[in-house]
Parts: structure tokens; sequence; C-alpha cells
């Protein structure tokens, strides 16, 4: 004890020195061509599994669909450059049928994927495909139900008479569902309930459906199978499936069958026809229903081919680990660091590598506002894509800030079900009593434009319908006749947002507005972000802020959240014509014609107003000038591979 | 037996702090996979069936406890210990990696925001009570006094004005260079710095007086020795003991900067965590600080031991 009390104060001195010496020798990172704020940390860079902004940038630089976003004709007069998609992995854009549900790709040559192997139509499908699979489990699997079979076979939905495939539970790994177990194929004869499964019909509980899909015999007449081919026409034996079987045997009319237990009972997705490989470079794909906006599906991210053997070989997720991960980008993952940065370097067997310029690109991972600004005013960032909004009259004065219309709305939702909001009146009077103007000039000023409709401006060939104008002398009238003269007698309004000095403004704004304009008075409620998503998809509030972000260049992507039932909608609202609008709309094989059914959609929504458009955002960047080939879009895409810079030579 | 029966209490609190966090998280409205855009419910089930967060939650609990204590086991062989799980949000790693990257970080952040509290706090105190009631004592306990009072978040504003867009001296935020160490460790150290400087000040004075520090200078020594080899001895007794507290504090205290300074350590992580409603990163999180400042505490009881005489570990 007494060597270690003289010791001490050495000892510590020495670990003080030794964990500065260790600090210190973290190797200096030289700096890439070019940074920029990318937001938050991603989420995972399996396009299949991905969603949101930060992804999106990043596998657009590191991966190709058969389509890509690039810039198409020169800029408009506000500054926009117009995007539509062009070929990527395939040679020329698709060859589309007179009813405009077949696609017929030709895939280039030259595509390849960094392990040296060529990109191949059977890739698209069988990414789809894992795409699709329950198992994977892809938020945006809904991006492909426009494909014949695809919802069915996501959901796994089957019916006597189907196609199915049955996946035996003889996985090489079986916490991973790729490369799957022995496929048995064949078609579907029959459906039995299992004889323990409640027959109680009213008892509509999820979960009791679910153990009754999985406790279900399946009785299935498997097809011989030839060179990997499946002979449909012979006459196959017939064996019986289960997930869970609750028997070992399964009796039929005459014979008694083992019961064989599988993992999954999915629709033959092959057989399905939806996507058909045609030859190595060949893709045939068949929607069901035309589709306008097909084309910019498939340059939107979650369609891009992953590499399978890549992914059979390390499984999820750990083909996505730098040193596995194969792609097919203009760019490839040299590392990560979480909540850092991701590197990117240029990828030099892509197909158009000549015309990708920088070397490295730094996505860092910076969320703060404030100091992603800090870091874009030090040079740390070339490229900053949100700034905090108190700076915004003092950045606007700069050449570096770009501000531009996005497609991208900022509303009220109204809760159709909750007093005084059932009353259209009382909404048509919220709405009239609201001064959008005042608000984009006042609170959010960073040059938005007050919204009458719910469809932003910008949508080639469609002209947004519009609600009611500011007029408080008509608002005041539409509350008296809703039986609310002056406000007296209203049930309890109450804004909800989720807790941001943004929305808190706003909101503070409108309330102000409700009182001086109507005389009611209305409370504010904010939310933590979690609580708050709980709380609005289960409808449980009066009003509540919302925003929504054009996933596709079409007023469809606005307008369809409002249908009957649909995830978005939130509202309690229904409406039998609008619903029928929107429909017909989705096969109207007529641009024009489209375009003229979608406007009668937002005309009853603008007039029923279950929600109130307040003002159609902006898109704002600040990119150093000697950036080139950076210009604002609608849907703020920027694709990586046209930027150049400019630097003075070093 | 004192280290025995400390591991012991460890692992009663990790488990009380795994089953109290817990449900706390799951109590907490929203999930990993609440987003402003809904998705369709099969897709939802599908979802929720990979993550197993359909089933019942006694049974969550079990599966979530069982790999911490058994580990990961390929091929016979132990993978990991304790095994967290998979990220819900960060997929492409699992928890253990997440720390394993975020740790480095955090552990760099407060090793040199703890030596250079301890170089000046010591410094500056020992000054102040040598030369007590001078106009360096004066300010340097002014100085103290701010330091104490003013939280890490706003001198870090206050450093960002100065350092980087004034002066220029260092980088705005990141990591990876030692510049970019340099401010955050001094914003964190800060406030512990000056509260080490009052805290030697003080026990400088009591001991300065005692009879064996007249005896030292009666021997003829150099005042130099007297003070760092004598005096400092003595008065540095309840700087130790404040260094628990003092890693607490760092550790917490840099939740905060390294958001600011965008650092991808663990407080980040933590922070992203519970905002996302990341199960298993959060849990993560919670035990290996709990674990910290649990080690933290037993190793200052011991250094304490080491250093006083008369105290014994029970």
């Amino acid at each position: 004890m007494q060597f270690w009390r003289k010791a001490f104060p050495y000892l510590m001195a020495l670990m003080a020195v030794a964990a500065v010496a260790w600090a210190v020798s973290f190797g200096t990172l030289p700096p890439a061509d070019f940074a920029w704020q990318n937001g938050d940390e991603i989420k995972t860079v399996d396009p299949a599994r991905a969603t949101g902004a930060p992804e999106g940038r990043i596998l657009d630089a590191v991966f190709e669909g058969l389509l890509r976003n690039a810039p198409a004709g020169p800029r408009q007069a506000n500054g926009i450059q117009p995007m539509a998609p062009k070929p990527g992995v395939a040679a020329a854009m698709p060859e589309i049928s007179d009813d405009g549900r077949l696609y017929t790709f030709q895939l280039r040559d030259d595509a390849r994927w960094t392990n040296g192997d060529p990109v191949t139509a059977d890739d698209f499908f069988w990414s789809w495909r894992r795409m699709l699979h329950p198992e994977t489990a892809s938020e945006y699997a809904y991006q492909l139900y426009y494909i014949v079979g695809a919802e069915q076979y996501n959901t796994a939905q089957v019916a006597e008479g189907d196609k199915v495939e049955v996946e035996l539970p003889d996985r090489p790994d079986p916490l991973q569902a790729f490369p799957r177990g022995t496929i048995r194929r064949g078609i579907l004869r029959r459906i039995v309930p299992a004889e323990s499964a409640s027959q109680d019909t009213d008892d509509a509980d999820a979960a009791a459906e679910e153990d009754a899909r999985r406790q279900a015999y399946y009785v299935v007449e498997v097809k011989p199978e030839v060179d990997g081919q499946v002979d449909w026409e012979a006459t196959g034996e017939t064996q019986v499936f289960s997930i869970e079987p609750a028997s070992t045997t399964f009796r039929d009319e005459e014979t008694q069958h083992d019961v064989q237990t599988c993992l999954h009972v999915l629709i033959d997705f092959e057989a399905a026809g939806g996507v058909r490989v045609l030859g190595p470079k060949q893709l045939q794909i068949t929607l069901k229903n035309r589709t306008a906006y097909f084309n910019s599906l498939l340059a939107f991210y979650p369609l891009y081919p992953v590499n399978r053997q890549c992914v059979e070989q390390y499984g999820s997720p750990y083909w996505t680990k730098p040193d596995h991960i194969v792609s097919n980008g203009p760019y490839r993952i040299q590392f990560r660091r979480i909540r850092d940065r991701v590197r990117l370097i240029k990828n030099e067997t892509y197909w158009d590598a000549d015309n990708v310029h920088l070397e490295t690109l730094d996505a860092m991972a910076v969320k703060s506002q404030t100091t992603a600004l800090n870091m874009y005013l030090k040079g740390q960032l070339d490229w900053a894509t949100d700034v905090p909004q108190t700076m915004i009259p003092e950045l606007k004065k700069r050449d570096d800030f770009l501000v531009a219309p996005a497609l991208i709305t900022y509303f009220y939702r109204l809760n159709v079900d909750r007093p005084p909001l059932d009353n259209v009146l009382v909404r048509r009077a919220l709405n009239m009593a609201m001064d959008k103007q005042a608000l984009c000039d006042y609170v959010a000023k960073a040059g938005q434009q007050p919204a009458r409709g719910l469809v932003p401006p910008g949508m080639a060939g469609y002209e947004g319908a519009l609600a009611g104008e500011f007029n408080v002398t008509r608002a005041r009238e539409l509350l008296a006749e809703a039986g609310y003269p002056g406000g007296r007698g209203l049930p309890r309004i109450e804004i909800l947002y989720n807790t941001s000095e943004g929305h808190q403004a706003i909101a503070e704004a409108i309330q102000q507005q409700w009182k001086n304009n109507l005389g009611i008075d209305v409370e504010l409620r904010n939310m933590e972000w979690g609580v708050y998503l709980d709380t609005v998809s289960k409808t449980n509030f009066t009003v509540a802020r919302a925003g929504w972000i054009g996933d596709y260049p079409d007023p469809n992507t606005f307008l369809d959240m409002f249908v009957t039932g649909g995830p978005q909608n939130n509202t309690n609202w229904s409406n039998a014509q609008y619903d029928r609008l929107i429909e017909q709309a989705a096969s109207e094989p007529d641009a024009e014609q489209r375009m003229q059914l979608l406007r009668e959609a937002e005309t009853i929504l603008m007039d029923e107003l279950p929600i109130i458009p307040i003002y159609f955002y902006v898109s704002i960047n600040m990119v150093h000038p000697e950036v080139q080939g950076f210009a604002p879009t609608l849907q703020d895409v920027h694709p990586l591979m046209n930027l150049r810079i400019d630097r003075p030579s070093l | 037996m004192f280290l025995l029966r400390r591991l012991g209490w460890m692992l009663i609190t990790l488990w009380v702090v795994y089953t109290i966090s817990f449900a706390l998280m799951r109590a907490v409205p929203g999930g990993p996979f609440s987003r402003e855009k809904q998705i369709p419910e099969a897709i939802r089930r599908n979802i929720e069936a990979r993550y197993k967060l359909d089933r019942p939650l006694v049974v969550q609990y079990f599966d979530q406890l069982r790999p911490l204590v058994t580990g990961r086991w390929e091929n016979g062989r132990l993978k990991a210990w304790p095994d967290f799980g998979a990220s819900f949000r960060l997929e492409d790693y699992t928890v253990n990696e997440v720390i394993a990257q975020g740790f480095p970080v955090s552990a760099t952040l407060a090793i040199f925001a703890l030596v250079f509290a301890l170089m000046l706090g010591l410094s500056a105190g020992v000054v102040s009570a040598v030369q007590r009631h001078s106009p360096l004592d004066v300010s340097f306990m002014a100085a103290a006094t701010l330091g104490i009072a003013v939280p890490n978040f706003v001198l870090a504003s206050l450093a960002i004005v100065l350092f980087v867009f004034v002066l220029g001296w260092f980088p705005a935020a990141g990591w990876g260079t030692l510049k970019q160490i340099a401010l955050p460790a001094i914003c964190l150290g800060a406030p512990i710095a000056a509260y080490i400087a009052r805290l030697t000040r003080t026990g400088m004075l009591e001991v300065l007086n005692r009879d064996y520090i007249r005896t030292a200078y009666a021997k003829g020594l150099h005042e130099r020795r007297v003070i760092i080899h004598h005096a400092l001895r003595g008065a540095i007794l309840p700087v130790v003991s404040y260094l628990g507290p003092a890693a607490a504090g760092v550790l917490t205290g840099s939740i905060v900067l390294e958001q600011i300074f965008s650092l991808p350590g663990m407080g980040n992580h933590f922070i992203e965590a519970a905002n996302q409603r990341d199960y298993t990163l959060a849990m993560g999180m919670i035990l290996v600080y709990t674990f910290l400042l649990y080690v933290m505490n037993a190793l200052v009881d011991i250094s304490y031991a080491m250093i006083d005489p008369r105290i014994k570990l029970q």
C-alpha cells in the first residue's frame, strides 16, 4: 500500500499522458473534394430498406436504377432546373405498349457491378422480389404495388387456384431470408382452416387472422421442375403444407398426406408475370393499370437493384459494410463513421465514369442547423441543406443562398369527426379567417407561397383547385351560419404540432388570427415527434400540423392521400365521389383528361376542407459559389455526379 | 471482498436500470417505425414481425435480456458479450458496433477535458492560495465562480463566436483532428477546472497554516518544494474525491457538447436513440452509462484509499 501511495501521483500523470498520446494517435483524414450536410445519420444503404432524403442522396450516388433523374432542358425563369427520368442502367427509355401497361427495357451492355459482373435483367427481378418479400419488411414496398402480383406477394395473399411458391425451412442460415430454402412451386388447390381455429368470424382481430393464416393447411399440386423451369402443364403431385401445423397428417377425402412445415406460402411472383426476364439484358414489366408516373418511380431509389451474390454471401445487414458491398452507381462507399460521415469515392467501373467529376465526397451527418451553418461559413461544408429559420432574413442577402419553390405543402389536418369540425361551414370559416400571405411574409419569411390548394404549383399540365380566399367578413358569416355567431358556444379547438420553433411560430400566428378575425380561442399543444406521430395516426386531435413532400412530380402523390381509409388520410374524411375520381384518374390514358379528373378531385377536397392548406414550401440550399452544376429543383434532388468544382488550382 | 461486493451491487443496479428503462421505453407513445408518412397496414405487420415487436411484452423483455447475459455465440465461439442486439434505426450496425465507434470519441473528449481541468484548476488554485488576496487570486476566483455558474452549452456558443469566428483558431465542428478536439474539450473541462480551482485553494489555505508546513519552511526548504511536495499532497484529497462526480459531469456534459460540435460520440448516439425510439441502442447506451458511472465511483474509492492512509476499503 505504501508503494501505491507513493506511486499514485506518477501513475495518474502517466495515465493522463498515455491517454492523450492515444487520443492524438488517431490519424488525420484528408478532406474530401466536396462535403455536404446530409442531416440525420442514414438508416441503411440497403435500397429496399431505406427511407428519407439523407438516405436518398447517398443511394443516388452509390446505386443506379433502370432510370435516373437527370437535368432535362434549360433552367426556367424562376431558376428551377427541370428534371426528368433518363436512362440509367437501361440503354434507352422503355418501349411502352398502347394500353400503358407493358414496359420493355433493353439494358446497357457496359453497366457493371463493382465486382466486375454485368448488371442483368435478372438482377432487377431478384432485387424487386427481395424487396417485396414479407421478411424484407420494406417500408417502400408499396411503390411496387403498381406491378402485377406485387401486392399479393408482399402481403402474402393467396387464393385457391393461384400459382404459388412454398419455401421449406431448410435455409442455410435460418436468420437470413436470403439465400432461401428449397422452393416448391405449384398450384394451390385448397386452403383448409385448422380444426382448432376459431370459426368466430366477428372476431376480426388481426392477430387471430394471422394465426389462422399460419395454421391453415395448404393443399398444393406441386409441379415438376426441369432445368429450373416449371412445367405448369404437367400433372403434379399433391402435397400439403402449413406454416404452423397443428397436426402432422392431413386427411383428404380419400388419402392421407403428411403435412410439411413451410416458412411461406406466397404467390409465384415469376409466374404472376409482373416482371419478366426476356434475356440477360432484356426486362419486361407489366402494370396493373396505366401509371403515368411509373418512369419517375423507376428512378426512385427503392427500385435500385442490389447484388444477389453479395447479399446472399454476407446476409443482412453485413452485406452493407463498406468492405463487402457491391454496388453499381457513380460512387462507391469508402468508409462510414457512425453519426460522423460517409466517405464516397468515385467508381471507376461505372459506365459513365468520364462524366463523374469529383473524386471524393463526404456526406456529413450534421443534424444541428446552427452547427451546419457554422461549418458552412467556415468552409468545412460546401453545401448546407438545412439552415436555422431565425437566420433566414440575414442569409437571404447572400448570393450563395438558393431559394426555390419545392413540391412540399404545409397544411393542417382537421378531424372531421370532432365537433365543431364535423361542420363543413366551420372548416370553411377557419380557412377564410387565415391570412396566409401574412404567415408567409412575417412568420415563415423564406419566400414560401401562400397555398389555396393542396397541390403545389409547377406540375406540368396541372392547374390546381382553389379553396376560399382570406375574407374575414365571409368567414364570420359562415361561422354564424354554422350556429356559432361570434364564436359563441364553439366547442374547444386545439392545434397540435410537433415541438419545433418554426411550427410553434406558425401555430401562434394562426391562433392570433382566428382570435382576431373570428373571436374564437384556440389552444396550442406541442408534442415530441414520436408522440405526435402516434397521436396523428390515431386521429386523436382536432387540428394537427402536417407537411407532405411529393414522392414524384404528379398531383396524384398529394391527392391520393385523402381517399377513404388511406393510410395518410388521418382526418376521418371520406367522400365516395373523390375516391371514384382518384381511381378513374389512375387508369385514364389521356394525359389532359387525367389532369382534369385530378383537378375535379382537388376541387371537392378544397370545398370540403378536411385539411387547410397553409403554404407551399421552398427548398433552401446554400452552396459555395465555386461549385458548378448545382441548381434548385422542384423535388430538391441534386445528383452529385453532375457537380464540378472550379477551385483555383492548388 | 470490497470489489466483489461492489460487483454484485453493480449487477443488481444494471438489472433494475434495464427493467425500468424497458418499461419506460415501451410506455412512451410512438415506436421506432412511426413516420410522418404512414405505411400500409400489411407492411407495418411485416416490419413488426421482422423486429419481433408483435410478441407479448414479457417475451420481448426476456428476448432482449437473454443475449445481454449470455452474449452472442457463433459456431461455439463467443462473438460478442454482452450482446445488445442490432440497432433498430442504424440498421447496418449492431449496438455493440455503435458503442465501439462512439466510446473512443467520448473517452478521448473526456480525457482531454479532465486533463485540461486538472492542470488549469490545480495551478490556478495553488497560485490563488499562495498569493491570497492578490489581484490574481481575486480574478481567478471570479472566473471560477463564473465558470461554475455558466452552463457548458452557453460557454460553447461563446467559445465558437470567439475562437472560430473572431480569431479563427479552430474549426467550427466535426471530429478527426486535434484542433477539432480542443474547443469541445475546453468547454467541457472549464466548469470542472473552476470547481477544482476552488477546492484546491480551500485545501491549500487550510494546509498552509499547519505546523508541518512551518516545520518544512523552518528546515530551509525551497518554497516550491514545500508547496508541491508537502502542502499539495494534503490539499489534493478533496480534489481526488471530486474526480468521481467530475467524471460523471464530463460524461453527461459531453452529451450536450457532442450535439453542438457534431461529434460522433456516445452522447450523440444516446440523444438520437431516445428521439428515434431505437429501443436496443437506447438500452445499450443507458446500460453503458450506468456501468461507467459505477466504475468511476469505484475507482475513486480505491484511489482514495491509496492516498489517505486513514481510509480503509470495506
